[in-house]
């Protein structure tokens, strides 16, 4: 049974249609890449599966249950939390103080501040600092911390790597491996195919609003990948 | 010289009370309630028909009056605040214009032209004093003001700082949309919000009705004071607030010692020097004058 089910959707900024009537489900387990160059809709689609933006048209299911008009709180409540791009912590409060404010719905399950930190134990010395004060790894793993602090059943990650060193990025993957084998249903927007591939187990492709490639990630070669986001015909729509 | 430096930390006391719940609102929905003061004069109205008609203590009224304002002020956000701020950040000052214009009104309409006071209802304790070394004495009631707004404005902080729903108040403020996608259901916080600030306008409705006297129309100066104190002590901490209150209520105090007309514009003075201050710090003073130029 699909846990998360988008059909036909739309959405317009403005004049600008930045999705294109896209459906796709997602599967219990699934570790979804999602790749594409810049404005190819991404962010739009992963913050409109978050409730941040607005469906112009089309509906998404969760757990079976229409959330298309649910406000962003509600569909955390549900289990579906968005670590959203460029981290977006609250500058002015503590890492403890982000990350407790993850718990806010109270959702069952076994993610607590002392196991973020063991999970990313170069925030432990941190903890007490104000988030405006963090380096980007930190700053990333505080957000992640923040998302599973309120025990998701469908984790979003968006642009996880972005304004981080390689060696950084390292670090965050190292600390997401539990994460990634733990049997959460993940979502991920990576631009380094390498990894996206080596972590995923499927790919999906966007190309201007629409899927270009959605295909499992064993069946889905590099060159077919790269054909994909640069929209070369070949190795479309297989 | 002892004696009006005294009177005056007493008198910022008065305006500090006033001036946290604005400033309250203002750092969490930075709606800037232009209603405030005519709804501490609902307060203090509410405070006074209770000792009046019912013979009840203002005391015990006042703790009467709080939850009323409370879901006044959930409904305020609710159905007035909510719904123009949707058309742009002017529309929910300019609604709460209008909120006070028609308050002071129906105050107008309901209460007469006659001044009320609290200060019959509690028998001595209105001129009642304490005699401080230096034969200062201090009124017992200016006093239980201070003490009110140091002891309002260290409970909100505290629950901004310790609580959950501090955290989530903190977060709304700074990122409503971030709050909203870590569950934080930002229109609940912003109505639970605008009902802790009305809570502490119902107390400074009864500060002002035992200060002094108060009419229908007594909500301006009220709001022009809390602005005035808001803005002096910037909107960081509610701390800064009460400076602000004591700076504001210093320098009203040096200007009636320097020229009887001088109260008022000793304050005004002092909250546009500060303003000026903060806009050159801020490198806007001279944006300021090559607009005013152009």
């Amino acid at each position: 049974m699909s846990l998360l089910q988008v059909e036909s959707l739309d959405i317009r900024h403005g004049q600008f249609r930045a999705i294109k009537g896209l459906s796709v489900s997602v599967t219990q387990g699934e570790v979804v890449a999602l790749i594409g160059a810049n404005g190819s809709g991404k962010t739009t689609l992963l913050r409109c599966i978050a409730g941040a933006a607005r469906a112009t048209a089309g509906t998404v299911h969760f757990k079976g249950e229409d959330i298309t008009a649910l406000p962003a709180q509600a569909r955390v409540a549900r289990g579906l939390s968005l670590v959203p791009e460029g981290r977006r912590l609250f500058p002015d409060m503590s890492v403890t103080e982000n990350l407790m404010l993850g718990a806010t719905c109270d959702r069952p399950g076994d993610w607590s501040v002392e196991r973020v930190l063991a999970t990313f134990p170069n925030l432990v010395k941190r903890r007490h600092a104000l988030a405006g004060a963090l380096s980007g790894g930190e700053q990333q793993a505080t957000a992640i911390g923040r998302a599973l602090m309120a025990n998701p059943d469908l984790l979003i990650l968006d642009e996880v790597s972005l304004g981080l060193s390689p060696l950084v990025v390292d670090q965050v993957y190292a600390s997401l491996a539990a994460v990634l084998t733990s049997g959460t249903t993940i979502i991920l927007v990576e631009q380094d195919l390498a990894r996206a591939m080596r972590v995923a187990s499927r790919a999906i492709c966007l190309l201007e609003g629409s899927i270009a490639l959605d295909r499992p990630m064993a069946q889905a070669p590099r060159e077919a990948i790269t054909a994909a986001y640069f929209g070369l015909g070949t190795g479309v729509r297989a | 010289m002892m004696f009006q430096i005294t009177n005056a930390v007493l008198l910022g006391g008065h305006y500090a009370l006033i001036a946290v719940g604005l400033s309250f609102m203002f750092q969490v929905m930075k709606v800037i309630n232009l209603a405030h003061g005519s709804l501490a004069v609902l307060a203090a109205y509410g405070i006074w028909l209770l000792a009046d008609r019912a013979g009840l203590s203002p005391f015990v009224g006042v703790l009467l009056v709080i939850p009323p304002m409370a879901v006044l002020g959930w409904g305020l956000q609710r159905g007035l605040l909510e719904r123009a701020g949707r058309g742009g950040e002017l529309l929910p000052i300019l609604t709460t214009f209008g909120l006070a214009i028609v308050l002071d009104n129906l105050m107008f309409q309901q209460f007469g032209a006659d001044t009320r006071s609290l200060s019959p209802f509690i028998g001595d304790f209105a001129w009642a004093s304490w005699e401080l070394p230096g034969s200062i004495f201090v009124g017992k009631v200016p006093v239980l003001i201070l003490l009110t707004a140091i002891l309002t404005i260290g409970a909100l902080q505290m629950l901004l700082a310790r609580t959950a729903l501090g955290r989530q108040i903190r977060a709304t403020a700074q990122d409503p949309v971030t709050a909203g996608l870590v569950g934080v259901d930002a229109r609940r916080i912003s109505a639970i919000s605008s009902a802790l600030a009305m809570v502490t306008v119902a107390l400074s409705g009864l500060a002002l009705g035992l200060r002094g006297t108060f009419d229908a129309y007594a909500g301006a100066p009220q709001l022009l004071f809390a602005f005035e104190a808001t803005v002096i002590g910037g909107a960081r901490s509610l701390w800064g607030t009460l400076a602000g209150a004591m700076v504001l209520a210093l320098a009203q105090t040096f200007g009636a010692m320097v020229h009887p007309q001088g109260f008022l514009l000793g304050g005004h003075l002092a909250f546009l020097a500060v303003l000026f201050v903060r806009l050159a710090a801020a490198g806007g003073v001279w944006h300021l004058l090559k607009r005013a130029r152009a």
